[in-house]
């Protein structure tokens, strides 16, 4: 399925979420997005990311090409081993939040990727794994 | 990156130039709060031309900016949001957030709006 | 396996179409098309070889003596190549190996004869003018065993049946395409960003808005409210025919979009109907600025600009002292 080698981004400390935005960016480039799917995507990065630091303190975000059915996109998977979500349902609404946030994070990276799951288990960790395919160009 | 904060007559500009930290985010808003009590300032700009990306930490830091400025006296608008953002914003369910912060095109408009309402507030103070 | 591997270095017409290896198998199958067929197939090739140049011959004088089918070989040049073209396909069809490459190369065949609109029933036509020509000389090969001759002719016509099944599906992956490209197209030009005066934007809507087009909408929007340094916009949706909730959300999105770039959105040309449907589905439309008509949301939004629109006359009137 994937083109080229994913990427691994190590996530610890807030500037930790600046280069993951960015390096989301640059890959997304090559893999054909249009300017504001590139922001969304970015966009949506930032917040598992932030959500990685504020609660895990630290995790690993991998970002990797895929390909499927002539049509290209990108694959983020984020993986934290923090104390985990207990209730998944809970956190994925709007405006549901512990760490004094708008508590928009999780459930506004749904709505800008395509694809989104996540898995958590309390005391070993969550994952985010997000899928966003290109548009053709119009 | 620290943001440079910019004093021109009674406002304040801040110029941010690249993507901000979240520990920027809240040196930009004391450093506002702190200079607009220390000049006395009727208004702040915070342009943001520069910005690709704006999260819900980015949005809930303007909007505290604005809020505490406020309170300090001073109207506060965010300059430069580009379309690509924007949409971005929206889509992410920030638009609520951002309800009561007010919004001009670029520095130019800033200054206008600001011009425009520091003179409505002047003129409804002497009127009551 | 020697298949396979051709296919991984072609990537093609195959792919595109997405007929992939399993995909020709499950056709294959559906045509009860064997190992038996192949074997067949292959018993048939010298015989093929020994009539070809005769069945080519009689079937384009065949098409020559129609109107339509001269019309596509005004030059002598052009017709020879396309007929030996034609005898090694005829021969083709007998050399086993129908794999990956084999669709390949007939789907290339379509896709030539659909960009020089050759009409499917010349087509078709060429394939029945095969069909009945083989299964003579098959009758004459096996004068005793009609069977073996009957056997022989149903295999070429599952193989036939194959390719023209590619062929047709070549045309309409064409059409489709074209399609789709003018659908893009019209979706371009069916959503005008007008500048009406300096700072002043009028997007009218016109048609059905499914997401994808509010998407398109919404960013030529925001791109050309700052290019233009437009700081009000009217957008007028008397052309769309329904606005429900999904749509109403779209609209929704896109105001709040443009005003956070610090551009006021004027919404004009809600009806009744559709105002009475959206308070009904709950649809908060309390953060938009909406006016009845177009007209009314170009005075709303010149006051807003601090435009006063004054006639002809007056300004006359004024400029002359009286």
């Amino acid at each position: 399925m994937a083109v080229a080698a994913e990427t691994r981004v190590p996530i610890a400390s807030e500037a930790d979420i600046v280069a993951a935005r960015q390096q989301v960016r640059a890959l997304a480039a090559q893999v054909g997005f249009s300017p504001t799917d590139l922001v969304l995507i970015a966009t949506a990065i930032s917040e598992v990311a932030r959500n990685i630091v504020q609660y895990a303190r630290r995790g690993e975000i991998t970002l990797s090409p895929i390909e499927q059915s002539n049509r290209r996109g990108i694959l983020i998977i984020a993986r934290d081993e923090g104390p985990g979500i207990p209730d998944l349902e809970l956190a994925m609404q709007d405006g549901y939040s512990t760490g004094g946030g708008l508590g928009l994070g999780l459930p506004g990276a749904r709505r800008l990727m395509d694809e989104f799951a996540i898995t958590s288990e309390v005391g070993k960790g969550t994952t985010v794994t997000m899928k966003k395919w290109a548009r053709p160009h119009g | 990156m620290a943001v440079p904060i910019l004093r021109q007559g009674s406002y304040l500009i801040a110029s941010v130039q690249s993507e901000l930290t979240d520990a920027d985010w809240v040196q930009l808003g004391d450093g506002l709060a702190e200079q607009v009590g220390r000049h006395r300032s009727r208004g702040v700009i915070v342009d943001v031309t520069a910005l690709e990306v704006m999260d819900s930490f980015a949005a809930r830091a303007l909007s505290t900016i604005a809020s505490m400025t406020r309170l300090r006296g001073a109207e506060t608008v965010i300059v430069g949001i580009q379309p690509e953002v924007a949409f971005a914003m929206v889509q992410l369910g920030l638009a609520p957030t951002l309800v009561h912060i007010v919004t001009a095109l670029d520095l130019d408009d800033g200054f206008a709006l600001l011009d425009r309402r520091t003179r409505e507030d002047a003129e409804g103070g002497r009127g009551g | 396996m020697i298949e396979r591997a051709e296919r991984a270095i072609e990537p093609s017409l195959t792919q595109e179409m997405e007929i992939t290896g399993e995909e020709i198998e499950r056709r294959k199958a559906f045509l009860e098309f064997g190992d038996e067929d192949v074997e067949r197939l292959m018993s048939m090739n010298e015989l093929a070889q020994q009539y070809a140049d005769s069945v080519i011959e009689a079937f384009y004088r065949h098409l020559l003596s129609f109107e339509e089918g001269r019309a596509f070989f005004p030059d002598p040049a052009l017709l020879e190549r396309v007929k030996r073209k034609q005898k090694a396909y005829f021969v083709r069809l007998t050399q086993g190996n129908y794999g990956p490459q084999y669709v390949e190369d007939r789907l290339r065949i379509g896709l030539l004869h659909e960009r020089i609109n050759l009409p499917t029933k010349l087509y078709l036509g060429m394939y029945n003018f095969y069909l009945r020509t083989v299964a003579s000389y098959l009758l004459e090969a096996y004068p005793q065993d009609s069977k073996k001759a009957f056997g022989l002719f149903l295999s070429l016509l599952k193989l036939v049946f194959l390719d023209i099944n590619l062929a047709i599906d070549t045309y309409i992956h064409k059409r489709e395409r074209t399609l789709r490209l003018q659908q893009e197209a019209i979706r371009e030009i069916s959503t005008p960003v007008l500048q009406l005066r300096q700072g002043l934007l009028i997007l009218p809507i016109i048609g059905v808005v499914d997401s994808l087009r509010a998407l398109q909408l919404t960013e030529q929007l925001l791109r050309t409210i700052r290019s233009n340094r437009a700081r009000v916009v009217v957008m007028d949706i008397t052309g769309v025919p329904v606005v429900d909730s999904k749509v109403a959300n779209h609209f929704i999105q896109t105001v709040e979009a443009a005003r956070l770039m610090g551009a006021t959105v004027i919404l004009t040309g809600l009806s009744p109907a559709i105002a009475r449907s959206l308070v009904s589905l709950g649809v908060d439309l309390s953060r938009i600025r909406t006016v009845g008509d177009l007209q009314g949301g170009i005075e709303e939004a010149d006051h807003l600009l601090g435009y006063r629109v004054v006639k002809g006359e007056e300004l006359d009137a004024r400029a002359r002292p009286a």
